[in-house]
């Protein structure tokens, strides 16, 4: 078994609860990609902003220090869709160390020396993001960016329960992936323009629907896909 | 004129407009790959390639989503059966076989093919397809999709077409590894991550205009293209935009009725 096909299974054991799945691929970055701590926080473009977890004091810090000042490698991840990689805090000649001067000082002080940040996305819905700390300087390597990357990943698909069937158990679509559920995309998309939210929104409705109907999310989609099922103001 | 020689000249003027017909796409391709293009661009410029320069009446791309799985990425036509025949391939199939063997994997007749894939041969005959091929998207030693292609008739591509479907596949590949933004790194896992998410955009970009409009998921992405390609745009920015409402849905026309 390769290194990536580990960290996969090992991330795929840490579905199931979705109340402690976030905080659980936080923890396995840290014993796994050689990083000192991580954390994830909501970041939404209405504003919403809020620390899910964070696996210690100094991560807690960097998270809530991003929400607060609304800047830091977290925000312009999730404006990017890209990650952000500041290996060394103390290089003056990386930009990004200059694009967040209070962020940058007050982590510094907390002891942070490398920050990396992953977007959590799904399509164009962006959640937030998954933040890494090193208490040295250091970059990640590549099979620990890629598996940082699947990490984001792995949160983002948790926080949204998009491989969860009403029953909190994994979902059909769980052994699949993301390409799989091209209807549950389509379908948020269609919500959207019926109740005039957002994708984010329309996404989470279809969700609360699902959990409260007790119908798998796939076939749900595919009922508004079809169009044996609108949504209407009344599903807000 | 004799019969043959009327024959002949068709066949010269065939073999003519074939080859014409190969070198603008592989000029197209090159231009795309040596500017600022998109992903989704570039991949659906390429099954709609592998359509029109091979003969196949269906072609599609999957990518191995980095945990274990094949995603479809691009298709030749947005009709959700196809796209169903393409998924399903998770499980079972020529491309999945192409992708674990990292060498092409043909089916001259899925008819007597039934007991090779007993779950996918029956859906795709029953979606009117008979034949099939699927090439690998190679990378060195690391095989990162395939591009999958049906026929409606019972037969194999010949040699030469086989070669050509694998030079797709590799403009494919280069295409994926060449993604170039500011802040992307040049690791696989985020190109592959980078092009699946693209495809997942436009996944919700159709839903909206589907509904808008009260047409297909097929005619939304037409809409979407045409807009994209009539105003010199990347596709997946005007699917970002109309799902993130950054831009004025009205700007995009419906399809005329």
């Amino acid at each position: 078994m390769t290194d990536r096909d580990r960290w996969v299974s090992l991330l795929r054991d840490a579905a199931g609860d979705v109340a402690t799945q976030p905080q659980r691929i936080a923890e396995l970055c840290v014993q796994m990609l050689g990083v000192t701590g991580a954390g994830i926080s909501l970041v939404s473009d209405t504003g919403h902003r809020g620390v899910i977890c964070a696996t210690d004091d100094v991560s807690r810090r960097i998270e809530e220090l991003q929400v607060t000042l609304g800047e830091g490698p977290c925000i312009d991840t999730i404006r990017t869709g890209a990650p952000v990689l500041v290996s060394d805090l103390h290089d003056r000649d990386d930009v990004a160390v200059w694009r967040w001067p209070t962020f940058m000082a007050a982590a510094a002080d907390a002891g942070v020396r490398a920050v990396f940040a992953f977007p959590l996305r799904i399509g164009a819905i962006g959640l937030g993001a998954l933040d890494m700390y090193r208490s040295r300087t250091g970059a990640l390597d590549d099979e620990e960016l890629s598996a940082a990357l699947l990490g984001a990943e792995a949160a983002a698909v948790a926080l949204l329960g998009l491989e969860t069937s009403p029953d909190g158990a994994l979902g059909d679509g769980a052994d699949a992936g993301l390409g799989y559920q091209a209807q549950v995309h389509q379908a948020s998309g269609m919500i959207m323009v019926q109740l005039g939210v957002t994708i984010e929104q329309a996404f989470l409705l279809l969700r609360a629907r699902a959990f409260s109907s007790g119908r798998p999310l796939n076939g749900l989609a595919a009922d508004v896909v079809e169009r044996r099922l609108r949504f209407s103001s009344e599903d807000l | 004129m004799s019969e043959d020689s009327a024959h002949g000249g068709a066949s010269v003027t065939a073999v003519r407009s074939r080859e014409q017909a190969l070198a603008r796409t592989f000029v197209a391709l090159a231009d795309t790959l040596v500017a600022d293009y998109d992903v989704v661009d570039l991949l659906d410029q390429l099954v709609g390639a592998s359509v029109s320069l091979l003969g196949v009446t269906a072609a599609g791309l999957l990518l191995d989503d980095q945990k274990g799985h094949l995603a479809l990425v691009a298709s030749s036509s947005e009709g959700t059966r196809l796209l169903e025949i393409f998924q399903l391939q998770n499980n079972e199939g020529p491309c999945l076989d192409c992708v674990r063997t990292g060498t092409a994997v043909t089916s001259a007749d899925l008819e007597v093919d039934r007991e090779r894939w007993p779950v996918f041969v029956p859906e795709a005959l029953a979606a009117g397809f008979r034949s099939v091929t699927a090439v690998p998207l190679r990378l060195r030693d690391e095989i990162i999709g395939g591009l999958n292609m049906f026929s409606d008739t019972a037969t194999l591509l010949g040699n030469d077409d086989r070669d050509l479907a694998q030079a797709l596949a590799d403009v494919a590949t280069i295409g994926i590894l060449q993604q170039r933004s500011t802040h992307r790194t040049s690791v696989l896992a985020e190109q592959l991550q980078h092009a699946l998410n693209s495809r997942v955009v436009i996944e919700q970009a159709k839903g909206v205009l589907a509904e808008r409009d009260q047409v297909s998921m097929e005619v939304a992405f037409a809409t979407l293209r045409k807009h994209a390609r009539d105003h010199n745009l990347k596709l997946g920015d005007v699917a970002f935009a109309v799902v993130r409402r950054s831009t004025d849905p009205g700007a995009i026309p419906p399809p005329p009725q």
